[in-house]
């Protein structure tokens, strides 16, 4: 956990360049999809921007001003995506850009500034271990009938983590039940927690209440080591990132490999072990969710230098080594499906707009945000965008359903599931 | 912390939406920082009193209108990368024109596009491509708006052999005066088209902008065309990675090469033959330990340490980069067999960097994109950058060589990073006119503090051209410099005052990096004569 007042070498490092604004410039391939930020590109002042957060979160830690109602809207009108990061630190090594917004966030929070939506779901968090304001007796509701060990009595290989968006979300539900019947079929025994199983606590970290997470975090340490599973497998790409980034950088080790659904199914599908069927034809594009992809980075711990200027490029989060190839191998793995790129793809993509507590706070630019990307993959010729990840499928979902778009929306293994027939 | 009068605030976010203006102070700090090109020893440039998003040529109008009835000073930037486009006192209205962003035009035919401030060289050259051309793209790289260095500051870039200097490349220009009235530049200006900066039509190019640009002191520049040129590669070439990962397939048609020369005398010599002999694309002086700081700094901190890696990497000091591209593959071997000829001829080394790995990424990201200046933050966080005059090629690469003896007192007194001193970067210009610049940059830290030190580098390399008669160094100028250049070259700093006086009445428009009215200077210039 940073605070603020150590990122300060960070914040006097930047140069005002704005290329946290566009998508890296090797990479700008038109007009219209060259923006990376959704924050500045809705709300245009140079402080919505992640240079301008920079900016502004040394401004305030030198009292030249203070948090007022609308530095609020701009700490916090922001999706946390972290391509910021990927396009400042294609240039530069010493400056930190998701740690600063990360701070600032926790900084508002300590200091009492903080949105009524986000203390809703932190009181949820609190009273019924979800993000979603839902009965926590209702978590394991979406497992129902499907037999999974129960890792709070008996020992397992595999550990299965729904994650509250899929635990909750009727919408989706058959996708994770879907997931579960994949693994299966393949071969493997997975446990689950049921409605024991708790919030990762990476959204209430992301808000800003950086400290609950910990009690999530041992709590879900505790519940991992005692079923003795080697391998925790999440569909959920959020859940992922705060296992495979904000635990270890907070010194919490959950001492077993962690795989996003997509990897675990493209490494069976390796093994020969999985077989996919044929999909009537289709051509989708694949949408990557920042908390898979850049987010998904691995924590690289090691590092513990003062001057980032002397650190060594292998330390820095530049978001490439997050999963990007494994779920395109699973959807090109599936005869019948076209699958065509956009134009801000893998550690450079647009946001969904879902992320660091905009879709509840601010729906009109979760909305806006994936409207945009719905455009881009129009402009790139799909028919469907697929993802791998509820809460990105939740905000395309609606915001389709609210424009009347042609457009569908996919996760990952909704495809598998069609090629089986289903 | 100065704010605007509440009535003027209102007047302005009535016009203009109330979501278009800020002067919360933490919005206004975001134009505050401004470290590029900073030449002071505060960490802040001064605050403005509001911020302001036009949309529209008439709303920025409107905003000139009521900062002239008003007397509210402004300034205007594009995307605003350095110090030149904030205000330089408090009080002062900030236009930022990012909300002006689209492409209007663009010519195939006719090889134009019109553009407003926001679209940035990397969109336009996007764009441009899948027609088969491209843009001229400044050093600083295509982050920077194509309107900005066209009509308001400089406009060097590595492709200047071909696709010139970025003032002489405009096509038509809309201005919003400093008193708000709206002129149009060139045909635009006699309705017919975009297609020539000097007329049918006015032709005030000299005025609006001079050699080097106002640096937004003279109004607000809403549209502009600029020229395009022919582009022989694939209207979306396939492209991986994001910058130092980035790999891609070079076509036929394009070749790239180090040109190694063994004196600053040869080299500039080759740039002339390579200049007269109109062949390359790209032709631009980049050290290889230049290259080394950008692309791998910590690496060359330890090489710059050992004696013979030094030598070494001094054997590749005068390095030029050249791209030759054309539209056939029998052109392009034309083409290598005339450098090969003339590097012989020189006693220069020619290295076919087709041959070498990751050729890729230096065709991409330095011959046909521009991207690595940016990286010159990496080494120490900032920057700043010297010498840099516009004239004859071998005089800029003189200044380079006498700007390697000058800093390399200030880095051996720990102003500035171990460089090796020669970060000599600049090309010849306009194939045949043998022009050309040559800017030296020196990188350090800012947050270690030892501003004056650097100042002091600054004057001295100021002072050191003049000296050597070499021109003046006019990237490193700070504000108010014609105070003291001014008197030196042919008091041009009257010229530009009566200017100023004529086109900005009420001098609303911040004058620091230009001059003020002549009004203001004229008892300064009557006592600096009677000295
Ligand atoms: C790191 C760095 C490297 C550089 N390298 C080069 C180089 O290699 N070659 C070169 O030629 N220049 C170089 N420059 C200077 C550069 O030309 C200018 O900073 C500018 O043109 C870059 O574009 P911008 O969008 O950031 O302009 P801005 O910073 O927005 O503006 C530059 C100046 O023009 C004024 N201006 C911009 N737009 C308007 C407008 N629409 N109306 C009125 N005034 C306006 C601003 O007030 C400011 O004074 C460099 C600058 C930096 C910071
Ligand atoms: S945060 Fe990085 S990319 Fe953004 S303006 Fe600052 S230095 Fe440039
Ligand atoms: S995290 Fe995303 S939304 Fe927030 S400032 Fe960075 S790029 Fe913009």
């Amino acid at each position: 956990m940073n605070d603020l007042a150590t990122l300060k070498s960070d914040m006097e490092g930047c140069s005002r360049c704005s290329h946290c604004k566009w998508v890296p410039m090797a990479q700008i391939k038109s007009w219209r999809f060259a923006k990376i930020c959704p924050s500045v590109d809705r709300y245009n002042f140079h402080a919505y921007s992640g240079g301008g957060k920079l900016i502004a979160s040394n401004s305030i830690l030198e009292g030249r001003s203070e948090v007022t109602d609308p530095v609020m809207e701009i700490v916090y009108r922001c999706q946390l995506c972290g391509a910021c990061q990927v396009s400042c630190q294609a240039y530069r090594d010493d400056i930190d850009l998701a740690d600063v917004l990360l701070a600032l966030r926790a900084k508002c929070v300590t200091e009492g500034y903080v949105l009524p939506e986000h203390l809703l779901m932190i009181e949820s968090m609190k009273k019924e271990d979800n993000t979603l304001g839902l009965l926590k007796a209702d978590r394991g509701v979406w497992a129902k009938d499907l037999d999974l060990i129960d890792i709070n009595t008996q020992k397992v290989e595999v550990l299965f983590h729904a994650g509250c968006r899929y635990s909750y979300d009727e919408d989706l539900r058959s996708s994770v039940r879907n997931w579960v019947r994949l693994f299966r079929n393949a071969g493997v025994d997975l446990g689950a927690a049921g409605p024991e199983e708790s919030c990762c606590g990476g959204r209430a970290f992301e808000m800003g209440y950086q400290g609950e997470m910990k009690n999530f975090a041992e709590d879900m340490i505790g519940r991992i080591k005692a079923s003795g599973a080697k391998l925790l497998v999440t569909p959920c790409s959020d859940c992922y990132y705060t296992f495979k980034y904000l635990y270890p950088k907070n010194g919490m080790d959950a001492g077993l490999r962690v795989l996003h659904a997509v990897e675990y199914a493209d490494l069976l599908i390796k093994q020969g072990r999985l077989k996919l069927g044929k999909c009537a034809s289709l051509r989708v594009t694949y949408h990557d969710p920042c908390h898979l992809g850049r987010r998904g980075e691995i924590y690289k711990m090691g590092w513990n230098g003062v001057n980032k200027l002397h650190r060594p490029v292998r330390f820095k989060q530049m978001g490439n080594l997050g999963i990007f190839d494994p779920p395109r191998n699973v959807i090109r793995s599936i005869p019948g499906l076209d699958l065509v790129e956009m134009e801000r793809i893998r550690e450079y993509s647009w946001c969904c707009g879902a992320g660091g507590g905009v879709l509840e706070a601010f729906p009109d630019f979760a909305d806006w945000t994936a409207r945009d990307r719905i455009e881009e993959a129009r402009a790139a010729g799909a028919e469907a965008i697929v993802t791998a990840c509820p809460w990105c499928e939740r905000v395309f979902k609606d915001a389709i359903a609210a424009g009347g778009d042609p457009m569908k929306v996919y996760d990952v293994i909704d495809l598998i599931t069609m090629s089986w027939g289903g | 912390m100065k704010l605007l009068p509440k009535d003027v605030y209102r007047e302005l976010a009535d016009a203009l939406g109330e979501e278009n203006i800020s002067q919360e102070p933490a919005v206004l700090d975001g134009y505050a920082w401004q470290p590029a090109m900073n030449l002071t020893n505060q960490k802040w440039i001064p605050r403005p009193a509001a911020v302001i998003l036009p949309a529209t040529t008439e709303e920025v109008q409107t905003i000139v209108r009521i900062c002239n009835q008003r007397q509210v000073k402004f300034k205007a930037h594009s995307t605003g990368w350095a110090a030149w486009g904030g205000p330089s006192q408090e009080g002062e209205l900030q236009i930022d024109l990012r909300r002006m962003n689209r492409i209007l035009e663009l010519d195939e035919k006719n090889k134009f596009a019109v553009v407003e401030p926001y679209v940035c060289c990397g969109q336009l050259q996007s764009e441009a491509m899948k027609k088969g051309l491209t843009c001229h793209i400044i050093g600083a790289g295509p982050n920077t708006s194509a309107l900005a260095s066209a009509t308001s500051a400089w406009g060097y870039g590595g492709t200047g052999l071909s696709t010139g200097y970025s003032g002489r490349n405009v096509l038509g220009v809309e201005w919003v005066l400093p008193d708000g009235e709206v002129l149009q530049l060139g045909s635009p200006g006699s309705h017919a088209g975009w297609f020539s900066g000097d007329g049918p039509g006015p032709g005030l190019r000299g005025i609006m902008r001079g050699f080097s640009g106002t640096q937004g002191s003279l109004g607000v520049f809403t549209k502009c065309a600029v020229k395009l040129f022919p582009w022989y590669g694939p209207p979306q070439p396939r492209v991986e990675g994001i910058l130092l990962d980035v790999e891609t397939d070079v076509p036929e048609t394009e070749k790239m090469f180090f040109v190694v020369a063994p004196s600053f005398k040869k080299y500039a010599d080759i740039s002339y033959e390579i200049g007269n002999a109109e062949i390359a694309y790209w032709f631009c002086r980049s050290p290889l330990n230049a290259g080394v700081d950008l692309f791998m700094p910590r690496a060359g901190d330890r090489l710059f340490e050992s004696k013979p890696l030094r030598a070494l990497l001094k054997a590749f000091q005068h390095l030029g980069v050249a791209l030759l591209s054309s539209p056939s593959k029998r052109e392009v071997e034309y083409q290598e067999k005339v450098l090969r000829k003339i590097t012989v001829e020189h006693g220069c080394i020619l290295l076919d960097l087709s041959k070498a790995p990751g050729y890729g990424f230096w065709w991409w990201l330095m011959g046909v994109r521009s991207i690595p200046t940016a990286l010159t933050f990496r080494a120490g966080g900032d920057f700043l950058t010297s010498y840099g005059s516009p004239v004859e090629y071998d005089n800029a690469i003189r200044q380079a060589e006498v700007a390697q003896e000058c800093k390399q007192k200030y880095i051996d007194q720990g102003y500035f990073k171990d460089d090796m001193s020669d970060i000599g970067w600049g090309g010849i210009y306009e194939g045949t006119a043998n022009w050309g610049h040559c800017e030296t940059a020196a990188m350090f830290d800012r947050r270690d503090g030892q501003a004056e030190g650097r100042f002091k580098y600054l004057e001295d390399s100021a002072r050191t051209t003049i000296e050597h008669t070499l021109g003046l160094g006019l990237s490193n100028l700070p504000p108010g410099a014609w105070k003291v250049y001014g008197p030196q070259l042919h008091n041009y700093h009257l010229w530009e005052a009566r200017i100023k006086k004529a086109f900005d009445p009420n001098s609303v428009g911040d004058e620091q990096w230009y001059v003020p009215s002549i009004d203001e200077i004229e008892p300064k210039e009557s006592s600096s004569d009677e000295q």
